[in-house]
């Protein structure tokens, strides 16, 4: 009796029921000296991929099942049992418990089995009739097992013989022996236990032991704890919770006496202890003949729709595509095309992916046959064989980026292609994908979502039955730190501070920052990646597990990770707002003036776009718009597109990190001669000046000085991030580079400089997909502003609130039009009005507000209104269009039927007008049997009421549209403003550095950047209508205002003004204030006469 | 059923089961073989902190059942919870909490 196999562990993928990871589980079990360890996750074979992998790694066999309910004909529940799959059965196993599993979540849409995941026991049957393939374990949990402990011998003695009678063939039903040494007759106990082996013996039916295991060590049962309440949704004492905290993984020894304790005879246990481990030789899978372990699989030539050698079929294509995208191709560039697409393809051909890259095609083509917009993103833009087969816009030799980035003989694994399409219409593209190619062979990707502060924080509230609103409000105050240190992060943080002194006094807040910390990284819920599409072939649904996805799809359990271990083709179809919105515009565009635009076709040079973004007004832009960007747009000034790749690239965390921004923006402006350290290094780092920002840079560094090809220089970059690994290309580098002569001072700075390169740079490829649409969201916001404005408004593709929009919107001179019941829609329209006030005829566009961001209005309500048009008055549009009662008086207060009104009525008339007919409503509603309306009521008008102030409409605006449309919400508090001095936004950029100001404004940002030194700082973007100022928060000034810092929305800050480049200005906050408390102040104080 | 709280001076076998306990001045010895299992506590009403690590005894209590007699008395059912007190070495803290007579 020395090892003992767990046949019964929950890993943390058993969504609110284990605790371990399965890695964890199986380093655990490793360490104990156990040859084999399994994973029976509930309802799913959730953690199984990375079950098997962590096993191959540490050298021990896996063992997969799943813990599923079961039900009787007639829909009763049967109790949950463990189903293990067989091993070494080519398959067998694995593919029925896949089957299985599916089974269990397909028929949650029947009727009888409502929203419960389970099987039906004749269904199990019926799968593991004739040739078996999985061991079905009749545990505590069972039915036999709930008779037993009810002291029905015999009901239990007939529950069994129903299962035995379901499961004749050999080795498919055994009997689950489990004590957690509970109280003595209770579910669990050493008596329930005894009982079963008794029950079991007397049949004939083969016994296993096992711990039904929920965590890794006794401690984790605390987290069990909360688990539960999370998944009743009832905090603890509430429900029945588990009786203990034995259900561990408990070592050999343990094991053993737990067998004596049971069986009371020690043969017998030595028995129990030789049937568990016969069952787990026999579950003992082979990754590779069981699961298909890493072999590629892609579509069938059929579904490719293609005849021959797939590999001759993508030659063909790809040489097609030269005509297309090299039309004026002169000797040279033919040449250079020609020779690169023939090494691409021969890479491709001994890689074996030619059907990889078809299906790819196959899926790009299809989308733009459907007129939707799309592009590659990623690594996958540095190869020639994606431009010329149409999946990605971006000439990788124009733009001088490297196939082996993205593809090379060195590593086999499956290259990622991303393509990013128009998001408001992906899950067309992924039903058009599952229509093409069969649900046979396709399902969605899912994903894990995991606790993360405030996620674990509501849920921990939630456990110990506080107050929502009190968890809310601490939650608030979660700014930037794992969860993981909450309790450490309570003595550093200023706007915890309130929180720190009640944890000090209330017990229970001490027991939440204690168990948020707990649930910190655990899995909490599968869900829909939401851009993953698994591509196979027709064995797909025999390899993998799948469920119902929110989109009504089928999805596999497996998520991102689990993809490359199992050989599966993953295609990521990017829903990208700014897509959308892109393609709105050019519609409104084409609708509006009957202009037609291709936005790819549009030349990549265009002067006006590059001034516009140099004057830092990016709001709208792709990638450029946040904050940091737009300060480093001020500093860089981009003239070129190449510049937009560089200016994305730099932006990332490794380049702020390594201190690459202020060398390159130094060599750019000329403050410093550009260091190339040798000159053959010149051509590689002459577009950075010296800097190296992107891999491509590195791998051509290698390559160029150790002359070892570009393909073995992309893998030695790779290794880099590895430690184990580094001194080996040290050694390699320095060996190789000094035989081809360079001398030792250059090797060590270009060592120097590639080591610390290591994990910051940026992949060049996927920088210039970025700046694609960065630049023709630029062009478009330059020279149709108006069109560009209702396409963001209308897809909502950036990081800042739609009022920040209208704001910019104002700011360049697009006109907007306020919601009108009669001329709105659910998007944003542009329109054509006719110049009242210019003498000029010429008709100009506006942007008129959608009725979609309406509160309380739904979209039906939107049909209904749409579809009645005209409205001639409001009793019309009343009777006409039936709004709810708070969407009629919604739409009045923001003045939306104010075209309904007479001319001479206010908006305060239309207002009594609406609350008159509402009233009807009610009369309605309590004589309900009265059809006809009293038309009296309809007739008279309410006259006299005063109109609604500038004041009244703002906030009406902002509380039902959450957007000030009839003027900045600044203006209101402007009299205040001018008083106290407070500058404009666009005053900044013409004052010294180190003014002292005050800026004021809407609190559109905040962030918390990684900063080198550890250190927090807060950076706070207010707009002011003209424009946005940027404010930088260090410790002190964080400490000044630290319960203003994160929530108040409206701001007046003070600081000096930090110049940082040409048109880059921001502040260095002092301090900083709530508008609307200093208003009450101001108010007051102008109400009272001045004492003195 | 009695409820009690009440710590007692426990003998205990070779193998840490109950033999012997002393309760109210009287000795009793234990007659049944002693059951032992592991009973749960509501740590989110008495704990005061839950932090990881901190180990199961917050939430899982050691229990005995056994019938006991005393020289003059009946036989009779007995309760013991069971806990080591960690603070300064290993000392084992017996309390008995219920008599079923």
């Amino acid at each position: 009796m020395s090892s003992f196999i767990h046949l019964n562990v929950a890993s943390a993928f058993s969504g609110h029921f284990g605790v371990t990871r399965p890695e964890a589980m199986v380093e655990a079990a490793a360490a104990q000296g156990i040859e084999a360890a399994a994973i029976t996750d509930r309802d799913g074979l959730y953690g199984a991929v990375k079950h098997i992998g962590a096993c191959l790694q540490l050298g021990i066999s896996p063992i997969v099942g799943v813990n599923l309910a079961i039900f009787n004909e007639s829909g009763e529940q049967l109790g949950r049992c463990i189903i293990l799959a067989h091993g070494h059965s080519k398959g067998k196993g694995w593919a029925k418990l896949c089957k299985i599993v599916s089974a269990a979540h397909a028929s949650r849409q029947a009727k009888a089995v409502k929203k419960q995941v389970g099987i039906a026991r004749s269904a199990l049957a019926e799968l593991l009739a004739n040739d078996g393939g999985c061991t079905v374990l009749l545990g505590p949990d069972s039915n036999v097992g709930l008779e037993v402990v009810a002291g029905n011998r015999n009901a239990a003695a007939e529950a069994l013989e129903a299962w035995r009678e379901c499961f004749k063939t050999p080795g498919t039903l055994a009997i689950e022996i489990v004590s957690h040494i509970t109280e003595p007759g209770t579910e669990l106990s050493v008596l329930q236990a005894r009982r079963m082996l008794q029950l079991a013996d007397a049949s004939k039916t083969p016994t296993v032991l096992t711990n039904a295991v929920r965590y890794l060590t006794p401690d984790d049962a605390l987290t069990a704890d909360i688990l539960d309440s999370a998944r009743h949704l009832e905090p603890l004492g509430l429900f029945k919770p588990q009786p203990n905290a034995q259900a561990w993984l408990k070592p050999a020894k343990l094991m053993q006496s737990l067998a004596v304790e049971i069986t009371e005879d020690r043969d017998r246990a030595l028995e129990l202890f030789s049937s568990t481990a016969k069952l787990a030789k026999l579950c003992t899978l082979d990754p590779v003949t069981d699961c298909d372990w890493g072999r590629p699989k892609t579509p069938e030539k059929t579904a490719l729709g293609i005849e021959g050698n797939p590999f001759e079929v993508l030659w063909q294509k790809a040489h097609e595509g030269i005509d297309r995208f090299y039309p004026r191709a002169n000797g040279s560039l033919l040449t250079q095309v020609k020779h690169r697409l023939g090494q691409e393809l021969i890479t491709i051909n001994k890689l074996g992916f030619a059907t990889y890259f078809l299906t790819v095609a196959d899926v790009a083509q299809m989308i733009r046959d459907m007129g939707i917009r799309s592009q590659a993103r990623g690594s996958g833009a540095g190869s020639l064989t994606n431009y010329l087969l149409g999946i990605s816009g971006v000439d990788p030799i124009e733009h001088d980026l490297l196939f082996e980035r993205f593809l090379s003989v060195e590593r086999s694994s499956l290259p990622d292609i991303d393509i990013d399409v128009e998001s408001a219409r992906r899950h067309e593209i992924y039903r058009a994908i599952f229509k093409r190619y069969g649900s046979d062979r396709v399902t969605l990707l899912s994903m894990q979502s995991t606790y993360r502060g405030r996620g674990a924080m509501r849920d921990s509230g939630l456990a110990l039955g506080l107050d929502d609103e009190q968890i809310d409000e601490i939650a608030k105050n979660m700014w930037r730190f794992s969860a993981r240190s909450f309790r450490g992060a309570l003595q550093t943080k200023p706007e915890l501070a309130k929180f720190a002194e009640e944890v000090e006094q209330d017990r229970r807040m001490s027991l939440l920052v204690d168990i948020t910390e707990r649930l910190d990284r655990l899995p909490r819920h599968i869900s829909m990646h939401p851009c993953g599409v698994i591509l196979g072939d027709l064995s797909l649904l025999q390899r993998t597990p799948v469920e119902q996805s929110g989109l009504g799809l089928p999805m596999s359990q497996f998520d991102k990770d689990d993809m490359d271990p199992m050989g599966l083709l993953k295609l990521d179809v990017l829903g990208v707002r700014m897509q959308s919105a892109m393609a709105y515009a050019v519609k409104e565009i084409s609708r509006v003036s009957g202009e037609q635009i291709d936005l790819d076709a549009v030349p990549r040079d265009d002067a006006q776009t590059f001034k516009d973004i140099r004057t830092t007004n990016t709001l709208g832009i792709f990638q450029i718009e946040s904050p940091g960007q737009r300060e480093l747009t001020g500093k860089h000034q981009p003239t070129e597109f190449n510049d937009l790749t560089i200016q994305i690239s730099l932006f990332r965390p490794g380049p702020m990190k390594g201190n690459m921004i202020a060398p390159y923006l130094d060599g750019r402006h000329g403050f410093a001669k550009p260091d190339f350290i040798h000159k053959d290094l010149e051509p590689i780092l002459r577009e950075t000046w010296g800097v190296v920002i992107f891999h491509e840079h590195v791998i051509r560094i290698l390559n160029r000085m150790t002359g070892c090809g570009l393909a073995k220089a992309d893998e030695l970059r790779r290794s880099l991030e590895k430690p184990n690994i580094k001194p080996k290309i040290e050694a390699f580098f320095r060996v190789e580079s000094a035989k081809r002569g360079y001398s030792q001072p250059v090797i060590e700075r270009v060592w120097s400089v590639i080591e610390g390169f290591s994990s910051f740079g940026f992949c060049k490829a996927h920088g210039a997909a970025f700046a694609l649409p960065t630049y023709q969201s630029a062009w478009l916001k330059t020279h149709y502003p108006t069109e560009f404005i209702a396409g963001l408004l209308t897809h909502d593709p950036g990081m800042y609130p739609k009022r920040l929009l209208l704001s910019e919107a104002r700011r360049l001179g697009v006109k907007i039009l306020p919601v009108d019941v009669n001329f709105s829609a659910d998007e944003y329209l542009v329109e054509t009005v006719a110049h009242k006030t210019s003498n000029s005829d010429e008709p100009s566009i506006a942007v008129r507000m959608s009725m979609r961001d309406v509160q309380s209005i739904s979209e039906a309500e939107v049909a209904r209104i749409t579809e009645g048009r005209p409205y001639k008055d409001t009793a019309d549009f009343y009777l006409r269009a039936k709004p709810t009662r708070r969407t009629l008086e919604n739409l009045a207060l923001i003045g939306a039927l104010d075209s309904l009104a007479a001319a001479e009525a206010t908006r305060g008339d239309m207002l009594a007008r609406v609350r008159q007919l509402n009233a009807i409503k009610n009369k309605k509603a309590l004589h309900a049997n009265q059809p006809t309306l009293d038309f009296s009521v309809l007739e008279t008008l309410p006259t006299g009421n005063p109109e609604s102030t500038k004041q009244d409409q703002v906030h009406a605006e902002l509380s039902i549209l959450k957007m000030d449309v009839s003027e900045h919400v600044l203006e209101l508090y402007r009299p205040m403003l001018d008083e106290m001095g407070v500058l404009r936004s666009d005053e900044l950029v013409g004052l010294r550095s180190k003014t002292e100001v005050l800026v004021a404004g809407v609190r559109v940002a905040t962030q918390t950047p990684p900063m080198r030194s550890g250190k927090r700082i807060v950076f706070v973007t207010l707009d002011d209508g003209a424009g946005c100022s940027d404010s930088t928060f260090f410790d002190e000034a964080q400490s000044r205002c630290s319960h203003i810092l994160f929530n108040t929305r409206l701001l007046i800050i003070s600081g000096k003004t930090r110049r940082t480049g040409v048109r880059g200005v921001s502040l260095m906050a002092e301090n900083a204030w709530d508008i609307k408390e200093l208003w009450q102040q101001w108010t007051a104080k102008k109400k009272t006469p001045l004492a003195s | 059923m009695l409820r009690v709280d009440e710590r007692v001076e426990v003998s205990v076998d070779r193998v840490g089961e109950p033999i012997g306990f002393w309760w109210r001045g009287a000795g009793y010895l234990v007659k049944s073989k002693p059951i032992r299992w592991f009973a749960r506590r509501e740590w989110w009403i008495e704990a005061a902190r839950v932090q990881r690590g901190i180990g199961a005894g917050v939430l899982e209590v050691e229990m005995w059942r056994m019938s006991a007699t005393s020289n003059n008395k009946d036989r009779a059912q007995f309760e013991l919870v069971h806990t080591l007190d960690n603070s300064g070495g290993q000392k084992h803290i017996w309390r008995l909490v219920r008599v079923y007579e």
